[in-house]
């Protein structure tokens, strides 16, 4: 899975949650409370996003970020992660 | 002295009073003093005679947060009862008719409360659900039941098992609520709805109050004997602290 791949399901669940959001206008250096998002909208996101991806990452860890490039680096780091955790014998 | 957490004060309409949960700071999350104030607001309420109808009021973006993190501790714990309990019967046991303006969120024991009104209304933007088992522990505060005073079992399944906070649009054309409008309009919705029942006769909404939640307050026992014995299993699990942990990780 690549990075844009990563950031589609993002995007694809921010629009979900936000009403009016065009998801071809969506700048990712911004955080998502500046895209429309309140603190609930975040949370369903970002379940969202980590189950449609298949993984896990503790409230602690996405506590720390400020962007949505910021949250897309952390889920692809992640998955890559348990891909190659997969693939280990 | 402290601003209090919950107060009440006569409406804008003859008859009606409104009960207001104003913790900023603490999101209207359950803890003993918020049960302790929310008590006396009510108590307050119906010792003003006019009264004939509530209106239940959070804060604009956040109507209750349900139980606070550290009640959640000491339930898992084992050191307290869990006092929340006490503010369905409450609303339940409260004399005229009780309407609930969910203009905020409403989350797990938050949204139960507000279900325990006699009309609900919610906001589209806002985002309601039972996340009890997203902390690994089974639902409280009557949940297992009163999601279907207003939702479809299926669709209150849905909830109880998912743990999914929804929207308030989400519910449009599949729920029972009184209304479904723009936060902004919840309140004066919620005010009018009370003024259209608060000119009728107290005796007659007394009594038609208790007949019409009589079936409520019937389920809510037999569901709090239930939740609480499967909270006795869901909370002795290890699992559960680590996630209600990781659920209030700022």
């Amino acid at each position: 899975m690549t990075r844009e791949q990563v950031m589609t399901v993002v995007v694809k669940h921010l629009a979900e949650a936000v009403d009016g959001l065009d998801p071809a206008n969506i700048d990712a250096s911004r955080s998502m409370k500046d895209l429309g998002a309140n603190s609930l909208d975040i949370v369903e996101v970002v379940s969202s996003s980590m189950r449609e991806l298949k993984i896990k990452i503790p409230r602690s860890e996405l506590a720390k970020l400020t962007n949505l490039d910021g949250l897309v680096d952390l889920l692809f780091r992640t998955v890559q992660e348990s891909q190659a955790q997969a693939k280990a014998p | 002295m402290s601003t209090p957490l919950c107060v009440f004060e006569p409406g804008p309409h003859e008859g009606v009073g409104v009960v207001r949960m104003q913790d900023a700071a603490g999101k209207n999350a359950m803890t003993e003093r918020f049960v302790h104030e929310f008590v006396a607001a009510f108590r307050a309420a119906e010792a003003w005679a006019p009264l004939r109808v509530l209106v239940l009021q959070g804060l604009p973006d956040m109507f209750s947060t349900g139980a606070h993190v550290g009640m959640l501790r000491d339930l898992v714990g084992g050191r307290v009862a869990p006092s929340d309990i006490l503010l369905p019967k409450v609303v339940f046991d409260c004399p005229v008719p009780v309407v609930a303006a969910m203009e905020g969120h409403a989350i797990g024991g938050g949204l139960a409360l507000g279900l325990c009104a006699d009309m609900v209304v919610i906001a589209r933007e806002s985002r309601y659900g039972a996340t009890f088992m997203n902390m690994g522990f089974t639902p409280g505060m009557g949940m297992t039941r009163l999601l279907t005073h207003v939702l479809s079992p299926a669709l209150a399944h849905e909830l109880l098992f998912t743990g999914e906070l929804k929207r308030g649009s989400f519910f449009d054309g599949k729920s029972g609520f009184n209304a479904i409008l723009p936060r902004a309009e919840v309140l004066p919705a919620a005010l009018d709805l009370a003024a259209r029942v608060a000119d009728k006769p107290r005796v007659s909404l007394e009594m038609l109050k208790r007949t019409l939640s009589l079936p409520r307050r019937q389920a809510f026992e037999h569901t709090h004997t239930i939740e609480s014995l499967m909270h006795r299993v869901s909370f002795a699990s290890p699992e559960v602290l680590a996630r209600i942990e990781d659920v209030h990780a700022e």
